[in-house]
């Protein structure tokens, strides 16, 4: 299972590409839709762009109980390690 | 205000309201029960029983409101339609009444369409909906990659980027969705300006709430926007956060105060 430094690295490169979100905001506490403006459309560009670095994607039932950078980060590390 | 002439026309057209929607409701039946299985006994592959099967909705829409106007139940006008139906395009509209969709359809015969998902659980319409290949308003990813898909493949496809029915007087907001798809893979984005005047089929008024004087739905097309342009190269979000505000700001501008 990739350690969670590494997916937290993976996940705030993709919020700055994607969203031009300030690198030190993206900590395992800050909520996606209230702290960082991501919305359920943005949603489905940041799952893409994830799929494109672990080659797999979150399955949208699963992304639905994510609501912070910590719980985002728990879902791509079950991902990767799930079969 | 007086209408000469037109003593009685309002409870007329409490009846012929009233009767459409009977109409449409037995109309749609008739479409899902016998037509389409008809329609599907006819041999041909998948986009041509889809292109059939738009051509019969259209028809069927186009006669319905054939049948309003000849009862008197509302005017119309359309400026500019020539331009939709175009390979790729995504024609978006504003959402001010119930039968908006039944307009665009009609006068776009080929279109796909992105409409309501509960429809498909609809017994008069769901084989009218999967016959015709239109797209489930999800609103996960599918929605998405359903309409992004038809485009790419070269079908124009209709969405109403409000999501839900215009409330008069207020600030028009579009969810990012039809922009997002925009940015995907639309060739060009064309708006269709819609006004009803007086208001009728809102969301927020009854249908039985017959307005004083026949209402006039006026469709006009605007000018494309180029997504290819509006997107330069940006990641997709931004790219449909770019679509997105250039869509609101035609809208704003084009129908102020709507």
């Amino acid at each position: 299972m990739p350690d969670k430094k590494q997916v937290l690295e993976e996940v705030t490169a993709a919020l700055v590409e994607l969203f031009e979100v300030d690198a030190s905001r993206v900590t395992p506490e800050a909520r996606l839709y209230e702290d960082l403006e991501i919305d359920s459309i943005d949603a489905i560009d940041l799952i893409d762009r994830l799929r494109q670095v672990t080659g797999r994607k979150i399955p949208a039932e699963r992304f639905r109980s994510v609501r912070t950078i910590g719980d985002l980060i728990e879902a791509v590390q079950q991902l990767t390690t799930e079969g | 205000m007086a209408h000469p002439g037109s003593a009685h026309a309002r409870p007329w057209r409490f009846l012929v309201t009233g009767f459409s929607f009977v109409l449409f409701g037995i109309g749609g039946a008739m479409l899902g029960s016998v037509a389409v299985p008809l329609l599907w006994l006819v041999p041909g592959s998948r986009s041509t029983r889809q292109r059939r099967m738009r051509r019969l909705v259209s028809a069927a829409f186009r006669a319905f409101v054939g049948v309003m106007h000849g009862l008197r139940g509302l005017d119309y006008d359309l400026s500019g339609f020539t331009r939709l139906g175009r390979p790729g395009q995504l024609i978006v509209a504003n959402h001010p009444s119930l039968i908006d969709v039944v307009f665009l359809i009609a006068f776009v015969p080929g279109a796909g369409c992105v409409v309501k998902s509960s429809l498909w659980r609809n017994p008069a319409m769901a084989l009218v909906v999967r016959g015709a290949g239109y797209v489930p308003n999800h609103p996960t990813d599918a929605m998405i990659d359903g309409a992004a898909a038809a485009l790419a493949e070269g079908q124009a496809v209709i969405m109403f980027p409000e999501g839900t029915r215009t409330r008069p007087g207020q600030p028009m907001h579009f969810h990012r969705g039809a922009a997002s798809v925009a940015a995907r893979t639309a060739r060009c984005v064309t708006p269709v300006f819609i006004t009803v005047s007086p208001t009728t089929l809102t969301k927020h008024e009854p249908w039985y709430r017959i307005p004083r004087s026949r209402p006039r739905f006026s469709l006009r097309v605007g000018d494309d926007l180029d997504p290819v342009a509006l997107s330069a190269g940006k990641p997709l979000p931004q790219a449909s956060r770019a679509i997105n505000a250039r869509l609101e700001s035609a809208y704003a501008s084009e129908l102020p105060g709507y």
